[in-house]
């Protein structure tokens, strides 16, 4: 097993300004109705003392991902060399049973009902460049590196394992560092 | 299932409600020549990154991008980290740029009107038609009714807006219309207050005040986030001020303060009130730089907490606090914005703030609110034409924006952007009877749609100028395409100590041209040609880089990454300088004559107005029209800004608008619960001027008793079936929902409109 690629994603910086998004749409000319990352807002508290948190959310990368176990056409693969979970287009059968089996609903469908996602921008990763959403981030909130490599890019904040199945290639704050 | 989210809405929803929205605008879309766009010039089928600059805000200090451009044809942009303004950032706009070039809603051609005004027909015509027909019209009109006939009104400021403002002094017209609610307002306040206006020093406060602004939808990419998220794991604190709580409030934890909308003024005073009254304030300052203390301790006893809470919704308590974290943190910036610029007390709300920083002392010292170094490097040549101004030029201000005895202020001379529209209608002073309308839309963006509509209708002669069609485009005589920046290799960029070259990403689109080049060319067919190198860019752009001591093409080729001066050392503490800045006035007097703060403001008084800052209540609210609370008993405003639009444009944009679909209301889940509405659901929204048709967006960050709505809303966006929504009643345009009353809407110095009124709303 080579290098796992993942994500630092830090809550504790996100703004929700939506760059992240766009700027996957426009690099991977994504299909309209179709989004591979999406900003999840948690709201807590009641009014006043009330406060809100955004995560920005897309392909975990798992180490031991659903989708590529439950698809009946082997169309996903998960790459050797980094750990990038990619789909075959042309493989794929359009069935759905991705979709079903990611607890963090990365598998998107479009027109063609065929399975499409967050590649971890393969083409770029693999030039030596960060992903788009990583680039666009005005606030930091997105680290790209190996699941070796991102504790000591976090610097002083403490992070964690997104705990889960299927070994979600994330790292966290520690909630309260 | 596949379920995939449009911000929010599962995509069944998202398409089961484009199809019944309101009515499309009367325009002849064939005519417009709004046929899918064609390919540009390049076609050397390899790809090229080009350095040049962001636009889908601006033009003015765009953010560095590399534009993608494949066959000749724009399709993204990568990170530019050399550029200063943004280092390599960019935000969610930056990436919708392809699509808003190739935009179905682009303006191809030069277009004449053939039908009756507001039917929408037009007949393609050339550039120079189009510019010889503006050009003929304003000869004839300046030789019959004199050349202050002509207004202009200006978009916020713009790199082209000082072209403007020299056509105008060319052509011999001081009514430049300025919209009366934006970042000039802010200037005006604080130099009549402070002698300059000061910005918060994120990078070594303590305690960062954020009031009436949105820093993360607001240059979010030229460090206004980087330095919010910085400041926050530095341990800066944060207290955030305003109607609902948004992202920046929430991702520094900080202390929210709730307050109505409009009602800042009455938080400051009360502010002032604490600090003054429990001697929070810092005495030795106040004692060596500020005028008239005693005066204004005298004054702000009649704004104690408890009458404030009546009016801004925030706890008497928290009033109190909040005045005396300020004041007790040695390091503490106010981060002010926008927010408060539209109110009818909005200057009286600048000012108190002004204060608030002077008297404690948190002004010009590392962590407050500071002037800054400047800059080492050589200023490009200005085009305004300040100098030419005579006070014969001044007097004929028509509905001015500032008080006349402060002409010429902060831009120049600048005429109130509605006075212009209600000269048409009025005739006070006199009429105006040419407008023309570059890169705004006079119907979306300023108050008292029905208004300006009429005044569309019954002006001689007016011109659209803009990239993409207009919702008053229907009443143009002449309509001119602007290209878009990607599009134009001018002008220059600059941020601090840094200037680069504008790189032209592709061909201009169609007969479209720069709005810098319709200046010159406009200019020079006036026969203004002198005044305009005789319609030549080239020779102007080198005209303006001389003081650089290179040529424009020289700055593009000796430094296609842009040219960088040394930066001075932070100087702080200078009072005595600032404090004598003159102000724009043809006697250049002082903006502060006693060289000190303003808190009691003789100039002021002179003119006839309240020499230290007052609370004067909004057209209708909870406490200034109680009587229409059974009624009405929700208070409306507007956010200015979003992470997705620039103002009423990019609607067009397929990638953005998936971010923000709809115009959704926050109304507090409560709220909405009591009359029965579901989040997403279409309400109606009624108040006594106007009604909305809007979505329901459940927002557990707002006040219950007010309800806010992104401001902006007409375009609609073909590639997603989203039809345009009207601009009067029915539609989503918050500017259709204010008072026009000219004894209420405005405040009474700076022009700045409310944006505030009570409303009902219920379930379609």
């Amino acid at each position: 097993m080579g290098k796992q690629y993942g994500f630092l994603i830090d809550s504790e910086r996100c703004v929700d300004c939506r760059a992240c998004v766009t700027a996957c749409k426009a690099s991977h000319n994504v299909e309209l109705g179709v989004s591979y990352r999406r900003i999840e807002t948690t709201w807590k508290g009641k009014f006043p003392e009330v406060t809100f948190t955004s995560l920005s959310m897309a392909c975990n990368h798992c180490e031991e991902a659903a989708c590529v176990k439950v698809c009946p056409a082997h169309a996903i693969t998960k790459r050797s060399e980094d750990g990038i979970v990619v789909v075959d287009h042309a493989k794929c059968i359009g069935c759905g049973a991705c979709g079903k089996a990611c607890p963090y609903h990365a598998p998107q469908y479009g027109k063609d009902k065929k399975m499409q996602k967050c590649d971890l921008c393969v083409d770029r990763v693999s030039e030596g460049k960060k992903p788009v959403c990583v680039v666009t981030c005005s606030a930091s909130a997105l680290t790209f590196g190996t699941l070796e490599e991102l504790p000591a890019l976090a610097g002083k904040k403490k992070i964690a394992r997104l705990a889960g199945a299927t070994r979600p290639s994330v790292f966290v704050p520690v909630s309260g560092a | 299932m596949s379920n995939y989210s449009v911000a929010g809405q599962s995509r069944r929803a998202f398409m089961k409600t484009t199809g019944a929205l309101g009515a499309a605008l009367a325009l002849d879309k064939e005519a417009l020549g709004l046929a899918p766009a064609v390919g540009a010039a390049n076609s050397s089928g390899r790809e090229k990154l080009i350095p040049t600059f962001c636009a889908m805000c601006g033009p003015s200090s765009g953010c560095g991008i590399l534009a993608k451009v494949v066959d000749g044809k724009f399709v993204g942009i990568e990170s530019f980290p050399e550029c200063p303004t943004n280092n390599g950032v960019n935000c969610a706009k930056a990436h919708g740029a392809p699509q808003w070039v190739y935009s179905k809603d682009r303006l191809h051609y030069p277009l004449k009107r053939v039908g009756a005004k507001g039917e929408g027909k037009f007949q393609r015509i050339t550039w120079d038609e189009a510019v010889t027909i503006i050009a003929d019209k304003l000869k004839e009109q300046k030789a019959k009714y004199g050349p202050e006939s002509l207004g202009i009104l200006s978009p916020a400021g713009r790199s082209y807006s000082s072209y403007m403002r020299r056509f105008m002094v060319t052509h011999g017209s001081p009514n430049y219309g300025h919209s009366g609610i934006c970042a000039v307002q802010k200037r005006f306040a604080m130099s009549y207050t402070l002698g300059d206006e000061p910005s918060p020093d994120y990078a070594h406060a303590d305690l960062v005040v954020i009031w009436g602004k949105q820093p993360v939808f607001s240059g979010a990419s030229k460090h206004a986030v980087s330095s919010l998220i910085a400041a926050k794991e530095r341990g800066c604190k944060f207290i955030t001020i305003k109607p609902t709580l948004e992202p920046d409030g929430a991702v520094t934890k900080s202390m929210w303060v709730p307050v109505r909308p409009g009602t800042d003024a009455a938080l400051a005073l009360a502010m002032l009130n604490v600090t003054i009254n429990k001697n929070l304030y810092d005495a030795a300052f106040v004692e060596q730089w500020c005028y008239g203390f005693d005066r204004l301790k005298e004054h702000v006893q009649q704004y104690p907490p408890a009458w404030a809470e009546k009016i801004t919704g925030v706890p008497a308590a928290q009033i109190e606090q909040v005045a005396r974290l300020y004041a007790g943190t040695p390091k503490a910036a106010i981060d002010y914005g926008n927010g408060l610029e539209h109110a009818p007390a909005a200057n009286d709300a600048l000012r108190a703030i002004g204060m608030l920083m002077a008297i404690t002392g948190h002004i010009d010292k590392p962590g407050t609110n500071v002037w800054g170094s400047g800059s080492t490097m050589p200023s490009p040549r200005g085009v305004d034409l300040f100098e030419r101004y005579t006070q014969e030029f001044v007097d004929k201000l028509v509905g001015s924006e500032f008080p006349m005895a402060f002409m010429p202020a902060m831009e120049g001379t600048s005429a109130s952007y509605y006075r212009i529209l209600d000269s048409v209608l009025t005739g006070k002073k006199y009429s105006i009877r040419a407008i023309l309308a570059p890169g705004t839309q006079a119907m979306a963006s300023t108050r008292g749609t029905k208004h300006v509509i009429e005044a569309l209708k019954k002006v001689e002669f007016f011109a659209v100028l803009n990239t993409t069609r207009t919702p008053e485009m229907a009443y143009a005589d002449v309509v001119v395409p602007i290209s878009t920046m990607y599009e134009s290799d001018h002008p220059f960029e600059t941020s601090g100590n840094w200037i680069m070259a504008r790189n032209k990403v592709i061909e201009p689109i169609g007969e479209s041209k720069s709005d810098y080049e319709f200046w010159l060319a406009l200019g020079a067919k006036m026969g203004y040609g002198d005044d305009w190198w005789n319609g030549d860019i080239g020779k102007h752009m080198d005209w303006r880089m001389e003081p650089l001591g290179m040529t424009y093409e020289e700055l593009r080729t000796q430094y296609p990454n842009g040219r960088k001066y040394e930066s001075k050392p932070p100087v702080y503490e200078q009072y005595a300088k600032r404090f004598a800045a003159k102000s724009p006035r043809l006697d250049k007097v002082p903006y502060l004559p006693e060289g000190k703060v303003a808190l009691y403001n003789n100039l002021f008084e002179k003119a006839g107005l309240t020499p230290m800052p007052v609370w004067r209540e909004l057209p209708e609210g909870p406490t200034a029209t109680p009587e229409l609370l059974t009624k009405y008993p929700l208070l409306l405003s507007d956010y200015h800004t979003s992470r997705s639009y620039n103002a009423s444009w990019l609607r067009d944009v397929p990638y953005l608008r998936e971010v923000e679909p709809y115009p959704s209301l926050h109304i507090h889940p409560d709220t909405a619960k009591q009359r029965g509405i579901a989040n997403g659901d279409w309400i109606v929204v009624e108040g006594p001027h106007g009604s909305m048709k809007v979505k329901a967006m459940l927002y557990p960050g707002t006040r219950p008793d007010v309800v806010m709505l992104l401001h902006g809303w007409w375009q609609g966006c073909k590639e997603l079936g989203l039809p345009d929504f009207p601009l009067a009643d029915g539609g989503a345009n918050t500017n259709n929902m204010y008072s026009t009353d000219p004894e209420k809407m405005f405040d009474p110095v700076i022009t700045a409109m409310s944006s505030q009124t009570l409303v009902e709303v219920r379930k379609v």
